[in-house]
């Protein structure tokens, strides 16, 4: 199953770096990307599928939040992500 | 040129022209540095010409790694970020162990490398390394400044982005043509500032609610609450609530060890009865920790019967291995502050909790004259008393250290949990004991371990740091040569060191006063002149290859399967 992120990330060096970086790291293909120039920042498109079973696309979304100068526009954080999480980890 | 013919408007105050290796120099100086662990060469000789009219103290390790792990020990114990600085290159690919070291750890560790100058950048040039690419995975975030102008705002971020929230290591580096650069650019120092954080209300309520009802409630105790500074309160929720508490490494010494609530630690080589706590309760009060698997042993048999409050900064924690039921994301000493949940109903549970912990209880009276390494380790903490600080490298010392030593508070407590990097501890010890000069910092280290960065001796030697060293002996890779004995039919493979070098010699020659003892009879004069040696000294301390460290987890088993030895 694929699930499709949208970050702005800002243009200082290495950013797209470390967002690609992070997302094979933590256990997910990228299937598709897209990279488009917004004046100050880039909008970044990526399809992500685990590499396994055990991956949360949830807690990829908030490692990706942690990265300074990233912010992830869709799917939007959640206040409360109690319930995402039992679901991904049944 | 139009643009020439209209000049800009200049401020009503140009600052005086400045290099972007005198305005790192100031940038520092204005974070109220103390000290900076680094070396020199080639690609950073700007920052080094500006440093000498520095207010913080440079401290000339020997090795970049050493500078990196005595800045990771000193930001330990201070809570604030730590510094050290190489050249490109080779200088800079000896800070990776340190960086890694601090992002598993979560040390606040401000990295500063040079590089050679921009247009050789990407070309191959003499000591040139992306150091940038090099340690993307292993840092918190990381900076090249392409314009002196940059470097007081990327200076102050960069303490900002290792201090705040979860800590970590950041990395500068600075092409040598910007250090030599110079501006007249306006410039402040001043870091950027995040909003505060709002802690969930109803999970809040929830977490108090659970607490309130809960039979057999238990709190997991991480380096999270170091790292938040909330040890004070840690302690104050564990006597208002009556619940009982197991550390992983990095929790020790949250509560204190004589606290009869807290059961030991937890996982691979914890305390049969934290682990058995856990496996029992039913709901786990995990405060700033992170489901380490040396910590859970098998995770899909951990706590089974727990539902799982989970509390930290760092959101990103939160499900990553085990599912919490209650999750609270935010500043330890924030939230504690505001829970305060009615003290649950838990007299039975409290009193099988200290049974047990009463039961398994380590026992010191092992047969033989050697030197048994968990009694020596014990009496040394004990004797030190709240000023000690220990400094531990990895192997079995460092378990026995944490299963034994008596520890005032996790400051008194460094280790190289996450990464597990031998030689950490003779440049930890150096650092923390600059920080905390009048503490009884002890490094405790192996022989495998010490002669990693034994070259921080000199390091010692040239500023006359008081560090203390016990340095157990067992001539082998004890760690490795246990799993060999008891996971690979005693298959024993590249774990003699019998060859060591004469410890105390070398460290003689060095300069540093040192002595051996090798029976227990000795142990505890041993100990008394350590502690009363007025520079750094080490003790050489010849153990027995055979004593293992009881109990164990066996890899990949539940934390119900503890193995246990003699004795």
């Amino acid at each position: 199953m694929t699930d499709t992120f949208f970050i702005l990330i800002d243009r200082s060096e290495g950013s797209l770096q470390r967002l690609i970086g992070l997302v094979e790291r933590r256990g997910f293909h990228i299937d598709r990307m897209n990279v488009a120039d917004a004046g100050a920042h880039r909008e970044v498109r990526l399809a992500v599928r685990g590499r396994d079973s055990g991956r949360c696309v949830d807690v990829l979304g908030r490692q990706i939040d942690r990265l300074i100068g990233a912010r992830r526009v869709s799917p939007a954080a959640s206040a409360t992500y109690v319930e995402e999480v039992a679901v991904c980890t049944a | 040129m139009s643009a020439a013919a209209s000049p800009m408007p200049k401020p009503a105050q140009e600052p005086a022209p400045r290099s972007g290796a005198r305005l790192l120099v100031e940038a520092l100086d204005a974070q109220g540095v103390e000290f900076v662990f680094g070396y020199p060469g080639g690609a950073i000789m700007p920052v080094y010409d500006a440093i000498t009219s520095a207010r913080f103290k440079h401290i000339l390790v020997r090795h970049e790694q050493g500078a990196a792990f005595a800045a990771d020990a000193y930001a330990r114990v201070t809570g604030k970020p730590g510094v050290c600085m190489a050249t490109s290159g080779p200088g800079a690919t000896n800070l990776v162990t340190g960086i890694a070291n601090a992002m598993m750890d979560s040390a606040p560790l401000v990295c500063i490398t040079g590089n050679v100058a921009s247009p050789l950048m990407g070309t191959d040039a003499f000591q040139e390394i992306d150091i940038l690419g090099v340690t993307l995975p292993i840092v918190k975030h990381s900076w090249i400044a392409r314009d002196p102008a940059d470097v007081p705002a990327i200076v102050a971020e960069a303490f900002h982005v290792a201090a705040s929230g979860r800590p970590g290591p950041v990395l500068i580096d600075l092409p040598k043509d910007v250090q030599i650069a110079m501006t007249r650019a306006p410039h402040s120092f001043a870091p950027p500032r995040d909003p505060p954080r709002r802690i969930d209300p109803g999970q809040l309520r929830r977490a108090e609610a659970a607490i309130g009802l809960a039979e057999r409630p238990l709190l997991y105790i991480g380096g999270g609450v170091r790292l938040a500074d909330a040890v004070d309160e840690v302690r104050a929720f564990a006597r208002a609530t009556g619940i009982p508490a197991v550390s992983t490494l990095q929790g020790l010494g949250a509560l204190h060890a004589d606290s009869a609530a807290h059961l030991g630690m937890m996982g691979m080589h914890g305390s049969r009865a934290a682990n058995e706590a856990v496996q029992a309760c039913d709901l786990l009060i995990v405060l700033g920790a992170r489901f380490d698997d040396r910590a859970t042993g098998k995770l899909a048999e951990f706590a089974p019967h727990a539902r799982v409050l989970h509390i930290d900064v760092d959101a990103a924690e939160i499900g990553k291995l085990r599912a919490a039921d209650i999750a609270i994301a935010g500043d330890l000493k924030s939230v504690l502050a505001v829970l305060s949940p009615r003290a649950p109903n838990i007299g039975a549970w409290m009193e099988r909790c200290q049974r047990d912990a009463a039961h398994y209880a380590p026992r010191y009276d092992a047969p033989g004259e050697g030197v048994y390494a968990p009694a020596l380790l014990k009496d040394l903490s004990e004797a030190a008393g709240d000023a000690f600080v220990a400094a531990c490298d990895v192997g079995q010392h460092q378990m026995w250290a944490a299963q034994h030593c008596r520890f005032a508070s996790p400051f008194a407590h460094l280790t190289s949990g996450g990464l597990g990097a031998m030689g950490y501890g003779l440049p930890a010890g150096l650092g923390a004991k600059l920080a905390r000069p009048e503490a009884h910092v002890v490094t405790i280290s192996g022989d495998g371990s010490f002669i990693m960065n034994i070259q921080e001796l000199a390091t010692l030697k040239r500023y006359g740091i008081a560090l203390k060293i016990v340095l157990l002996d067992n001539s082998s890779l004890g760690l490795v040569r246990q799993w060999q004995e008891l996971f690979f039919d005693k298959n024993f493979s590249e774990v003699d060191l019998s060859d060591n070098p004469d410890f105390v010699a070398v460290a003689q020659a060095f300069g540093i006063e040192a002595f051996r003892i090798s029976r227990r009879e000795e142990v505890s004069a041993g100990i008394a002149r350590l502690l009363a040696a007025p520079g750094p000294c080490l003790a050489h301390v010849l153990i027995d290859a055979r004593e293992n460290v009881w109990p164990l987890v066996p890899p990949g088993k539940s934390n119900s399967d503890m193995m246990h030895g003699e004795p």
